[in-house]
C-alpha cells in the first residue's frame, strides 16, 4: 500500500503527468485513425523514450496504450470501419444506431464501459500480480488450443440464422491465416512466388478489407449521410445512462477481457468479439442485435479496455507479449534497461505501480475528453457521404499502406475488399470470416505443439477436459436460446 | 567583351570549383539522416540493439547527422537483406543490420537468399552468449552427470533453421536424447514451457538467463548445465565472462567423452555458432562504399565503444559483452564467411534425416 501511494506522488509529479497526458493524446489520435492501433502507436513513441527515467516512459507508453481502445469507438461506430482491431464487434451494433441517427448515444455508452473497463482492468492488476504466476503456467498448448477454439466457437452465435454460411466464413478465414509462413515447420503456404505472401496477409488488411472497404463503397451507392435521419437523436447522456443501467454486463465482459488479455498467446484482437457472442449467448430478447442494441456496444467496449491491465500481467511477469503492442512494449523496457521477469515484483515495485496508476489514469483522462468530443464528432455522421469518401478511402489506403510499406499492401486491401463486398452482398458473415483468420495461428500452432509434445494424451489433460465442457455449454446455450425465441438475428449488420 | 570575360570567369571557377570535390578528404554528413535498415519488427532484439547504438552514431559520425532506424520486416529478415542488397546506394547514407537469424539461410543456401556478405563491409559486430539448464528431476547436477545420460528429454523450438542449430546441435553432440518440440514463438514462450513442465531443457540469452532463470535455480527448479561459450581473439570458443562459473560447451564435452570435440560435427558447430552467437548481430556498408566512408563509420563505433555513457548501457541491456569493431568484426565473420561447403552440406544433411526439414 506504501508503495502504492509513493507510486502515485511520483506519478502526479508535473514532468510524468505530462508524459501521461502526451502519452493519452497520442493514443487518442491513434485510436481515431481507422486501422492504426497499439504496434503503430508503440513504433512512433520507442524513439523518444531512449535515456528516459523508466517512471515517466511508463507513463508515457502506457498512457497511450490504455486509450487506444476508448477512441477507436469513433470511426467504429460513426462509419463502420474498425478504429483498431480491438473495435471491430463495436460496429455490429454501434453503427446501426448510427444509422438511427443515435451516434452519440451510443458513444456515450462506449467511453463510459471503456472508463469502467479500463478500470476494472487496471484494479485486476493491482490485485492478481501476486497470485498471477501459478495461473499464467497452468495453460500449456493444450489449454491454449481449447481456448483458441472457444474463441472459434462464437461463430456459430455470431452468424445468428446461417449458422452454415457461418461455419463456411469462418473456414474461409482460417484458410486466409494460413497463407504465408506456416508457423512450426520451415515452409511458406501459397505464396506463388511472390515475396509479399511470405508473411501472410497481416491482420490490419484483413479487418479494413472486410469491414470498411464494403460500407464505403456501398456508402457511395446509396450517395446518402452514414445517419438516414437528418438530426442527431438522443445524446451522449443517454448513452452513460444505457451503460449504467447495464451494469451486470459491463462487469461480466470486463472479467473477460482481462482474462482474454491475461492469458499470453490468445491475442487481443478477439476479445472484442468473445464479449459480444457472450453477450447475445446470454441474453434472451436478441432480435435487435446487429440492429442497433445498446448491449452490443456496450459488451465489447467494456472488454477492449479491460484487456490491457490483463496484457501487462504476462508482458512484465514472464517477458512474454500477450499482444502485437505489447511485444512492441516489451523491446520499450530493454531499451530502459529493464528485464522482465518475476524479479519485477520483488525489485521493481514501483514501476509495477507506476503502470497500474499509468493505466487507471489514462483511462479516466481518455474517456473523459472523448466524451466531450462526442457530440461535435457525432455530426460527421449527417454530412452526406460523397464528401467525406476521399477523405475516408484515403485512410484506409494509408492505414494499409503501414502494414508493410509496400505496393502489396495496397494489392491484398483491394482483393480483401472485394472479397469483403461479395460476401456482405450475399450475406455471408464476416465476423466468422475475421475471427478464423485471427485465431487460425494459435489454433494451428497450439495443436501441432500438443501433438508433437503429447501425442494423443493432451485430450485427457484435466484442463483440456473442463474447456471442452465450457465449449460444448457455450455451444448448446447458443442453439438452445434459439430454438426457443427462434429470432430473426442478421449475422451481418448490413442486411 | 566583358561580358565574355565574366562568362570565362564563371567557367573557371565552377570548373575549379568541380575539382575540389574529390580533393575533400573529409566525410561531412552534416544535415544528412542516415537510414539504418533493420529487417525486423520495431521490440525485437535487432531493433533494440540498434535503437541503442544509433543516438552514439549520430554524436560521433562526422557531422553529426540523424540517424533512423528503419525496420523492414518480412520473411524472416531475408526481405530486407535482398532490399539491402539490391537497392541501396553506396553513399554511406544507409547501413544495414544483420542478425544471426539473417545470416543462417545464408549459411544455409537458401533460394530466396540474394544478399552475399561476402561483399560489404562489416563496420562493428555485437556477440552473445546462451546458457543451457535442465529439470532437477532427473538428478543432473552439472554437466559433468551428463555422461551416459539416457532420459528422454524435450526442448521448445522455434524451428530447426533458426538459432535452434547451435542447442539442438549441442545435445546431439553431448549423446543425449532431446525431442525438438517445434513451433514457440521464441525463447520467452520457450521459458514458460520449461515452467510448466511442457519441456525439460533449455536454453536462454545470458541477459534473460540472468533475470527469469536464476530465480528458478535458487528455488530448485532448474539446474544449469553450461554456456556455448565466447569467441576468443584467437578463434576459439572459451568460457563465457558473463558467467564464468559454468563450463563452455568444448569443456562440457570433455567433460563427457574425455576429449576435446574435433570432426566435421564441430567444425558445422563452430561454423553456426559464430554465426548465430559470436557475432549475432553486424552493422554493414554496401559493396561500393568509398573507403573513407567505411573508415568514419569504423571510427565512429569505436569512438561509441569507448564512451563510457555507451559502456554503461551495454552493461545493461546488451549483455555487457565486448563488442567488436572494424577488423576485428571482420576477422571474426570471417569464420562464417569461410565455412567449409562440407559443413553446409553436414548441416544440411542432419537437419534432413534428424527432423526431416529441407532448406528450399
Amino acid at each position: 500500500m506504501d508503495a502504492a501511494l509513493k507510486s502515485l506522488s511520483v506519478m502526479l509529479d508535473p514532468s510524468h503527468f505530462l508524459m501521461l497526458i502526451l502519452g493519452v493524446l497520442v493514443g487518442l489520435s491513434i485510436g481515431i485513425l481507422p486501422g492504426l492501433g497499439g504496434i503503430v502507436g508503440m513504433s512512433i513513441l520507442l524513439p523518444i523514450i531512449y535515456g528516459m527515467d523508466p517512471h515517466a516512459a511508463f507513463a508515457l507508453l502506457i498512457g497511450m496504450v490504455a486509450v487506444i481502445p476508448t477512441s477507436d469507438t469513433f470511426p467504429s461506430v460513426m462509419m463502420g470501419i474498425p478504429g483498431s482491431s480491438a473495435s471491430q464487434a463495436t460496429i455490429m451494433d454501434g453503427y446501426p444506431l448510427a444509422k438511427k441517427g443515435e451516434a452519440a448515444r451510443a458513444l456515450g455508452a462506449a467511453f463510459t464501459c471503456s472508463l469502467i473497463g479500463g478500470l476494472f482492468g487496471a484494479a485486476v492488476l493491482s490485485v492478481i500480480i501476486p497470485i498471477a504466476r501459478p495461473i499464467v503456467l497452468a495453460f500449456g498448448s493444450p489449454e491454449l488450443f481449447m481456448l483458441a477454439l472457444l474463441g472459434l466457437s462464437m461463430v456459430g452465435v455470431l452468424s445468428g440464422k446461417r449458422p452454415i454460411k457461418g461455419v463456411l466464413a469462418a473456414g474461409i478465414g482460417l484458410m486466409i491465416g494460413a497463407l504465408g509462413d506456416a508457423p512450426a515447420v520451415p515452409e511458406y503456404r501459397y505464396t506463388f512466388g511472390i515475396d509479399y505472401l511470405m508473411d501472410g496477409i497481416p491482420l490490419v488488411i484483413v479487418g479494413l478489407g472486410l469491414f470498411a472497404f464494403p460500407e464505403i463503397v456501398d456508402l457511395l451507392i446509396k450517395g446518402k449521410a452514414i445517419s438516414e435521419v437528418a438530426t442527431l437523436g438522443k445524446g451522449w447522456l443517454d448513452g452513460v445512462k444505457d451503460a449504467l443501467r447495464h451494469k451486470l454486463i459491463i462487469l461480466r465482459c470486463s472479467i473477460i477481457g482481462v482474462i482474454v488479455g491475461f492469458l499470453p498467446g490468445l491475442g487481443g484482437s478477439v476479445v472484442d468479439w468473445i464479449a459480444y457472442g457472450h453477450v447475445i449467448q446470454t441474453t434472451r430478447d436478441r432480435e435487435n442485435f446487429g440492429k442497433g442494441d445498446i448491449r452490443g456496444v456496450i459488451a465489447p467496449e467494456s472488454a477492449n479496455n479491460a484487456k490491457e491491465g490483463g496484457g501487462l500481467i504476462p508482458t512484465l511477469l514472464f517477458g512474454i507479449p500477450g499482444s502485437g503492442s505489447m511485444a512492441v512494449f516489451l523491446g520499450g523496457l530493454l531499451i530502459l534497461g529493464i528485464q522482465p521477469g518475476p524479479a519485477m515484483v520483488t525489485e521493481n515495485v514501483d514501476l509495477l505501480y507506476t503502470a497500474i496508476w499509468s493505466l487507471a489514469l489514462a483511462n479516466v483522462f481518455g474517456a473523459g475528453l472523448c466524451i466531450f468530443l462526442s457530440k461535435p464528432i457525432a455530426r460527421l455522421t449527417v454530412i452526406p457521404f460523397t464528401y467525406l469518401a476521399p477523405f475516408m478511402i484515403l485512410i484506409i489506403t494509408l492505414a494499409s499502406y503501414q502494414a508493410s510499406r509496400g505496393w502489396g499492401d495496397l494489392i491484398a486491401l483491394l482483393v480483401m475488399g472485394i472479397l469483403g463486398w461479395v460476401m456482405k452482398q450475399y450475406g455471408w458473415p464476416r465476423p466468422a470470416a475475421l475471427i478464423g483468420y485471427v485465431l487460425s495461428d494459435n489454433i494451428e500452432t497450439y495443436l501441432f505443439i500438443s501433438v508433437q509434445r503429447y501425442g494423443l494424451a493432451w485430450i485427457a489433460r484435466r484442463g483440456v477436459i473442463i474447456l471442452a465442457l465450457i465449449i460444448i455449454a457455450s455451444l448448446a446455450m447458443g442453439v438452445f436460446w434459439q430454438r426457443k425465441k427462434a429470432p430473426r438475428l442478421g449475422g451481418d449488420h448490413a442486411k | 567583351m566583358q561580358k565574355k570575360w565574366i562568362l570565362v570567369g564563371i567557367a573557371f571557377f565552377l570548373i575549379s570549383s568541380l575539382g575540389l570535390v574529390p580533393l575533400a578528404q573529409g566525410v561531412d554528413f552534416s544535415g544528412e539522416t542516415i537510414k539504418w535498415i533493420i529487417p525486423f519488427g520495431v521490440g525485437g532484439g535487432s531493433d533494440v540493439w540498434a535503437r541503442l547504438y544509433a543516438p552514439f552514431f549520430q554524436k560521433y559520425l562526422p557531422g553529426k547527422p540523424t540517424v533512423a532506424v528503419q525496420n523492414m520486416p518480412g520473411g524472416g529478415s531475408i526481405t530486407g537483406g535482398n532490399y539491402f542488397h539490391t537497392r541501396v546506394k553506396a553513399d554511406g547514407l544507409t547501413a544495414f543490420g544483420s542478425s544471426g537469424s539473417t545470416s543462417f539461410p545464408y549459411l544455409l543456401g537458401a533460394s530466396q537468399v540474394k544478399y552475399d556478405f561476402a561483399k560489404y563491409h562489416i563496420v562493428f559486430a555485437s556477440p552473445t552468449g546462451g546458457v543451457a539448464y535442465i529439470k532437477p528431476e532427473f538428478g543432473v547436477k552439472s554437466a559433468k552427470d551428463l555422461k551416459g545420460f539416457k532420459e528422454k528429454l524435450a526442448y521448445a523450438s522455434q524451428g530447426a533453421t533458426s538459432l535452434d542449430i547451435i542447442p539442438l546441435l549441442s545435445f546431439e553432440m553431448l549423446g543425449l536424447d532431446v525431442k525438438a518440440v517445434f513451433g514457440y514463438k521464441g525463447r520467452g514462450p520457450g521459458r514458460v514451457a520449461f515452467e510448466q513442465g511442457e519441456t525439460n531443457i533449455d536454453y536462454q540469452t545470458t541477459t534473460a538467463f540472468t533475470k527469469n532463470v536464476r530465480p528458478l535455480i535458487d528455488q530448485g527448479l532448474a539446474v544449469p548445465l553450461m554456456t556455448w561459450g565466447i569467441l576468443d581473439d584467437k578463434g576459439n570458443v572459451v568460457r563465457d565472462p558473463v558467467e564464468p562459473e559454468f563450463p563452455c560447451f568444448p569443456e562440457a564435452y570433455e567433460m563427457v567423452y574425455g576429449k576435446k570435440p574435433s570432426g566435421s560435427a564441430w567444425k558445422a558447430w563452430k561454423a553456426f555458432f559464430v554465426a548465430g552467437f559470436g557475432v549475432q548481430k553486424a552493422m554493414w556498408l554496401p559493396e561500393k562504399t568509398s573507403p573513407e566512408i567505411v573508415e568514419a563509420y569504423r571510427t565512429a563505433a569505436a569512438k561509441i565503444v569507448a564512451d563510457p555513457e555507451f559502456q554503461k548501457m551495454v552493461k545493461k541491456s546488451l549483455g555487457g559483452y565486448p563488442q567488436l569493431v572494424g577488423q576485428e568484426a571482420r576477422q571474426a565473420f570471417n569464420e562464417v564467411l569461410s565455412v567449409p561447403p562440407e559443413s553446409k552440406q553436414w548441416v544440411l544433411k542432419w537437419l534432413k534425416e534428424r527432423f526431416d526439414v529441407t532448406v528450399k
